[in-house]
């Protein structure tokens, strides 16, 4: 019974992985909307590689560094230039569809050949290497955030930039730092959903996995293990979904919602007092 | 003459066409409360942020122990022992105590965030003062007095020989007020350099060794603690003031503004304004003077209506115009043009359903010439204006609608005098035309220069005179 | 003016740009595209077909975010609309055809807005930022569209989960039912004179603007923030609403889990190219309508198809932000440390 379930992380760790590395962006305020383009952009970069001699492992790593470069991209027009991080997230997602479709198809023709990757070896038939390290993260995300130096002058950049600034770090060097880490563990999110999950790659294939990852951030409150929670609560209702599917009568649609239905609901309860960064979303310009 | 003297020689700071400070030299001794007093605007902020290493000078020096200082660097300013008190606080608002206090004294990001070290010092600090903190609260659940102490524990934690005081008593209580100045007095004491950055003169008096009075960027007088005298320092403080005479000399209307018992509270919900009541006359300018923060902002915004209020009445005639204090953030919306900024006052609450464009920009071409507005198209964005244009805009929105009571606060601030002038012009000749005027203002001369009466207002309640309301 | 000269700059080189980028003969592309977008009347109406709904959610978007509302949820709001069309066009199954057409389109308008102001009316009372909650309500309207095509709106002939078609009587006439073209694009543009007469004639749509360029002064003036906010919500989900309604009465005939094609998420590039501007958006709309059109064609001839749109918008639109001159931070405080100039 339990191995049935097994699949569930899985199919959650793209989540977690784009969720935790949005929760550590975040935390530092900065709302990474391209989060589903650097997903996009990472899994196929890490598919095509993947088919050469580096094989899955090389896959990963050129995924994280595809997250990472498209990060710097938008962290140099909204951290730098202080533009607004909606309107250049919407353009890296449009960037990374359109240049992932695109390729694909010169590559693989316009039916998208479907290509078959190299698989992770499984433990237990259901678990990877990659999983495992997914729940490193999330101790690794929560301890970094908690308990460290670094973590405690990245959460006041997202809560109250001036006191960082007083204490004598840059905001916006923290801001940069959590940006590039949040595109990296994108970018392996991507990556791990077109090798460990899909074992392909097809257009448009994160279809809005990453907007699950930010609205998962709200919901686990922009604490690393609740979001963990959740990303895997998402995971288990798309498992349910494809167990469901065929039992007729049972609407399975709404379990598909269900996640989204209970952060917009923590979301009204908790009104203003929700623990939003205080910051969030907001360019930190220097004056004098 | 100490070894361990700050000495501030020649600094000159100029914002724009607008010098803050203006050639300053103060010297200040270990042991001592050196108080810098002035009025809003006089250099008092500009200079705590160069001695603060935020801002850097356009000339002069600042030397400590005899060395010159690296001026602009916040981080170097704090190694070397400068520390300081903020008005606004530098706390995380929803961190814990520890971490705000862990925050401050990092020195690196490396590592682990070990907060029981960290905060040591600042905890020893706490116990000698004899203060009990709770490290695991909120922030911003504690009372502003104890969120206090925790920002004068950070400055206290680290080296700490020179210790600046930002307008700390500004958000006390008076009992707090007591404890604040006698730990001020202990720090000097101790042998520290005590600057205190203040206004008010019943509290400086009292703690203070020695008083440096700022006006309009220059030092004009120092004087010691044995020779204060309070209506002297005040005098010093606002320049020769006018005996306030009546700039009009029409007779004065009918009563037109009522308010009674008027209290409002602040954005934090704290009492700004605590019951104060004041009658206008039609044609009449009461001017309420004061330094910032005491509720002025509150006291406008209730009486424009723009801010419910707590208790009390009040009455006013109709056609209710506001300028308010500052106009990029409250008056304008920069970046559409100026024709839609001019439409935006009471015109625009007078449209129906339609706007008739036409008549609209007819009418904005007129208030552009009769305000001397220099735009050169209606459809240019207000941004593109300068400061004092901008503010002609505001003025002109306002009152070529024939208000019957007109709401000002520091209408001339950051204005040359020539935009001065024009915008005193134009108040008086609303007044003129029957409107109540509410002139709220931290410049005397202003206040002097436009009102029948003036009142000061001083922790939320009116006073009758300058040194009542400083003192 | 300088503003819409930089913005055809921009856009005309990240055309060719993208084109030279993915390998493909410039000029031979261009032209191709040029004939699939304009050659002929089949290309021409092909153009106004995808330009309609781009325009509609457009329009929506950039009033939403002309006051101040971010709103990514433009996508919902069209599945929104889109089912309450289709829920209305099976209640009033059986009425007059010109009754259900008109019936589905003010469905569609009531639905997408009723989704929007939701968003907003939470964002104003309970502090639910919208650029969050949008997102959660795009996934909840996929959720129920796939739930209703599925169920109660099935097609109860059809294998597949889809809603059942439209009769003929009650779709948009096509004059020449070989092109694309049907009346309901007229609709879009007229849409357009509607937003513009709103925006520039009325006092709301003064209102509005000014809520967005400076929520505080706005308050100063007396202006209800929070009353206007929902207003342009409900404006914005009505027109994305709108644009879903007219897809279906115009070409998607019915319901599938695929009815929504991105145009609420590729709206938000149009109204920011054009200057969140109705007549701006109108000429955005235009030409990427005539792009999309243009690369269907090239993706006829090449590997290179309407994808390549999507690097297009996205250069375009990091281009005109890198210059600066799209300004939107006035509806946003920055964040500014004290122990500043005095």
């Amino acid at each position: 019974m339990i191995e049935a379930y097994l699949p569930v992380f899985r199919y959650a760790t793209p989540l977690v992985w784009a969720a935790l590395g949005e929760t550590i962006g975040q935390r530092a305020g900065v709302i990474n909307i391209g989060l589903e383009g650097m997903m996009l952009a990472a899994a196929y970069a890490a598919a095509v590689v993947a088919l050469g001699p580096g094989g899955i492992g090389a896959g990963l790593l050129i995924g994280a560094c595809v997250g990472l470069l498209l990060a710097a991209l938008q962290a140099a027009f909204t951290i730098r230039g202080g533009h607004d991080q909606v309107v250049v997230g919407t353009a890296i997602n449009l960037l990374a569809l359109g240049i992932t479709n695109t390729l694909f198809r010169q590559q693989f023709g316009a039916s998208g050949e479907l290509i078959r990757l190299p698989t992770i070896p499984l433990w237990m038939g259901a678990i990877d290497f990659v999983v495992v390290l997914g729940l490193i993260a999330v101790v690794a995300t929560g301890y970094g955030l908690q308990k460290t130096k670094w973590g405690l002058a990245l959460r006041a950049a997202g809560e109250y930039p001036p006191a960082v600034e007083s204490g004598g770090f840059s905001v916006n060097r923290l801001r940069w730092q959590a940006a590039l880490t949040s595109g990296a563990m994108a970018g392996v999110a991507g990556a791990y959903l077109s090798i460990g999950v899909a074992g392909s790659f097809a257009e448009g294939m994160t279809s809005g996995k990453g907007f699950v990852a930010i609205a998962m951030v709200t919901f686990g409150r922009w604490k690393p293990a609740w979001v963990y929670a959740a990303s895997v609560f998402v995971g288990l209702t798309d498992l349910l979904q494809y167990a469901l599917q065929g039992r007729s009568g049972i609407p399975f649609q709404f379990l598909v919602a269900l996640p989204y239905v209970a952060a917009l609901a923590v979301l009204i309860v908790m009104g203003r007092g929700t623990r939003v960064p205080a910051a969030l979303g907001l360019p930190y310009r220097k004056e004098g | 003459m100490s070894e361990a003297t700050l000495r501030v020689e020649g600094v000159t700071k100029a914002f724009g066409s607008v010098v803050a400070l203006n050639a300053v030299s103060v010297e200040f001794l270990p042991g001592e409360v050196h108080a810098v007093l002035g009025e809003n605007g006089a250099g008092k902020s500009t200079l705590m942020n160069v001695l603060g290493g935020f801002l850097t000078p356009d000339e002069g020096t600042v030397s400590y122990r005899g060395e010159a200082l690296p001026l602009g660097q916040a981080a170097e300013m704090r190694q070397r022992g400068f520390a300081m008190v903020h008005q606004h606080f530098m706390l995380v608002p929803n961190f814990t105590v520890g971490e705000n206090l862990a925050l401050d004294a990092l020195q690196d990001l490396r590592g682990r965030l070990a907060q029981p070290d960290l905060i040591a010092s600042a905890l020893e600090r706490a116990k000698s003062l004899g203060w009990s903190i709770d490290v695991d609260d909120r922030t911003d659940d504690l009372p502003v007095g104890t969120q206090q102490r925790i920002e004068i524990l950070k400055a206290l934690a680290g080296p700490s020989d020179v210790i600046i005081f930002d307008e700390p008593t500004a958000v006390l209580v008076p009992s707090e007020v007591e404890e604040l100045l006698g730990l001020l007095r202990r720090l000097a004491e101790e042998g520290r350099i005590v600057i205190l950055i203040a206004h008010k003169l019943s509290e400086i008096l009292a703690v203070a060794d020695r008083i440096t009075v700022l006006r309009r960027g220059r030092v004009v007088a120092q004087t010691t603690q044995m020779e204060a005298n309070a209506a002297q320092i005040a005098e010093w403080m606002v320049g020769d003031v006018p005996a306030p005479q009546s700039p009009l000399q029409e007779a004065l209307g009918e009563k037109a503004v009522r308010v009674k018992d008027l209290v409002v509270s602040g954005d934090r919900g704290e009492p700004a304004v605590r019951g104060i009541s004041f009658e206008i006359r039609s044609g009449e300018v009461l001017g309420i003077g004061g330094v910032d923060g005491n509720g002025q902002t509150e006291l406008a915004e209730a009486v424009a209506g723009i801010r419910s209020r707590k208790g009390g009445d009040i009455v006013t005639p109709n056609g209710v115009a506001f300028i308010p204090p500052d106009r990029q953030r409250a008056g304008l919306a920069l970046s559409l043009s100026v024709e839609d900024n001019l439409w935006s006052g009471p015109v625009q609450r007078r449209q129906g359903l339609v706007l008739n464009r036409k008549r609209l920009w007819n009418w904005s071409r007129g208030v552009v010439q009769d305000y001397e507005i220099k735009v050169g198209n209606l459809s240019d964005p207000v941004r593109s204006l300068s400061g004092g244009n901008q503010q002609k805009v505001v003025v002109g929105r306002e009152l070529s609608e024939s208000p019957g009571l007109l709401v000002v606060v520091n209408p001339t601030r950051g204005l040359d005098v020539r935009a001065t002038e024009f915008v005193h012009r134009r108040i008086l000749d609303a007044a003129r035309a029957g409107a109540a005027v509410l002139l709220i203002s931290t410049d005397s001369d202003e206040l002097a220069a436009l009102a029948h009466r003036i009142l000061y207002l001083s922790r939320g309640e009116l006073r009758d005179s300058l040194v009542g309301a400083t003192a | 003016m300088t503003r819409i000269l930089v913005t055809a700059g921009a856009l005309a080189l990240a055309l060719v740009v993208t084109l030279a980028l993915f390998g493909l003969p410039v000029f031979e592309s261009l032209s191709t595209i040029a004939r699939g977008s304009l050659g002929s009347e089949a290309s021409i109406a092909r153009t106004l077909a995808r330009t309609a709904p781009l325009l509609l959610t457009g329009l929506g978007i950039l009033i939403a975010w002309r006051a101040g509302m971010f709103n990514i949820g433009g996508e919902g709001q069209y599945v929104v609309g889109g089912l309450c069309g289709a829920w209305a066009a099976m209640v009033f199954q059986g009425q007059s055809s010109a009754v259900i057409t008109l019936v589905v389109l003010l469905s569609g308008v009531a639905g997408g807005a009723l989704y929007a102001g939701l968003a907003a009316v939470l964002q104003v009372t309970r502090g639910v930022q919208v650029v969050i909650s949008t997102i959660l309500l795009n996934f909840i309207a996929l959720a129920l569209l796939k739930w209703a095509v599925a169920g109660p709106l099935r097609d109860p002939s059809s294998t597949r989960p889809q809603s059942s078609a439209l009769p003929d009587a009650v779709m948009f006439l096509r004059p020449n039912p070989q092109t694309d073209f049907h009346t309901g694009i007229v609709l879009a543009f007229l849409a357009v004179i509607v937003v513009f007469v709103f925006l520039r004639f009325t006092a709301t749509g003064f209102r509005l603007k000014w809520v967005g360029a400076n929520p505080v002064a706005a308050h100063t003036q007396r202006m209800k923030v929070g009353r206007l906010q929902v207003t342009a919500m409900l404006w914005s989900g009505g027109l994305c609403g709108l644009a879903a309604a007219i897809s279906y009465l115009g070409l998607a005939r019915r319901l599938d889990a695929s009815f929504t094609e991105n145009w609420g998420f590729l709206a938000i590039p149009v109204a920011l190219l054009g200057g969140l501007d109705p007549i701006g958006t109108l000429v955005a709309a235009l030409y990427f309508g005539a792009l999309f059109a243009g690369c269907e064609a090239l993706a006829r001839e090449t590997s290179v198809g309407t994808s390549a749109v999507f690097v297009i918008q996205a250069v375009a639109v990091l281009v005109v932000v890198g210059l600066g001159r799209l300004q939107l931070q006035s509806s946003r405080p920055e964040s500014k440390p004290a122990g500043g100039a005095e």
